[in-house]
């Protein structure tokens, strides 16, 4: 039978539906509730550069390269170019939590996070003249924890890039942490007879990705 | 004007119906939950692979990942 109760300090409605007994409400649940929101505007997000070399692969190409004084030609190593492997992780406060009328900060249980985002400069995949993959949605997003923003792979699908981004409440600060991780990538690159060694990331210097986000935060907790 | 307190045999309303038995508001459970809040950051990257934590707690990585994350489970709520 539904029913309302109250006392011991506590309140709790029940719902029966079909001979069964629902809690609806009871204050001595812990419910998760918002105690407090903010809108952080102009969060920027930005990946850095990526950096290239060339190595020795050890193997001998034999007649490679012409030297007209000698009128012959002559062997040269085989260089291979790889993305220089790179982690990075960088974080930063950015806001406080909020605080009880007393001014002391409240403990957060979960944060909300609803997102608005624009990629402001789309890093390009260094070895084609087009942008990263964004997984960033154009409207509103909400998540709670990490968000993946640009992803890689090689052409056999193995990810070889990962850029992400996590929202968190830490001691006395929502914390953002953005993350970067650059695996191995290589590609062959031909000697040329002119030039040297080619490099086959002919867009490495324009991997540069930065974000602006509007972050409207929901702070959480689950009992008073 | 808004109805402060309402009860009758089927339904309990009070605050203007912030409060409705006619709802299902969530609370915390240990066990059986319908949902659950993550609590944290449930993502890593390394070795340019990804990490995702789910909110049981369960790891799932790409072939590529090989760092050493551990993410907390999320809280489970119930409807």
């Amino acid at each position: 039978m539904s029913s309302f109760t109250a006392s011991n300090s506590r309140i709790r409605v029940v719902e029966t539906v079909s001979s069964v007994d629902q809690t609806v409400f009871d204050t001595n649940d812990d419910m998760p509730h918002i105690v407090g929101t903010a809108t952080l505007s102009s969060v920027t997000v930005d990946f850095a550069v990526m950096a290239v070399q060339t190595y020795a692969t050890g193997v001998v190409i034999p007649n490679c390269v012409f030297f007209a004084p000698y009128n012959r030609y002559f062997s040269c190593l085989e260089l291979d170019a790889m993305i220089v492997p790179r982690e990075s992780s960088a974080v930063t406060d950015i806001a406080d939590l909020p605080t009880d009328e007393d001014g002391n900060t409240v403990a957060i249980d979960f944060v909300i996070v609803q997102a608005t985002g624009v990629r402001t400069l789309a890093g390009k995949d260094p070895r084609f003249n087009q942008a990263l993959p964004t997984t960033v949605p154009p409207k509103t997003f909400s998540f709670q924890g990490s968000v993946l923003l640009e992803s890689s792979g090689t052409a056999n699908g193995a990810s070889w890039l990962r850029r992400i981004v996590s929202v968190y409440p830490s001691g006395t600060k929502l914390k953002m942490k953005v993350q970067e991780s650059i695996g191995v990538l290589t590609r062959n690159a031909p000697y040329n007879e002119v030039h040297g060694p080619v490099t086959t990331f002919p867009h490495y210097a324009d991997t540069r990705s930065t974000y602006s986000f509007t972050f409207k935060v929901f702070y959480g907790k689950f009992r008073q | 004007m808004a109805v402060v307190l309402s009860i009758t045999p089927s339904r309990f309303i009070a605050s203007a119906g912030k409060l409705d038995s006619q709802r299902r508001y969530i609370r915390k459970v240990a066990s059986g939950a319908d949902f659950k809040f993550v609590t944290g950051q449930n993502m890593d990257v390394s070795g340019g692979g990804l990490r995702y934590v789910d909110p049981d707690g369960n790891n799932n990585d790409d072939s590529a990942y090989n760092g050493s994350f551990s993410g907390a489970a999320g809280i489970g709520v119930k409807v």
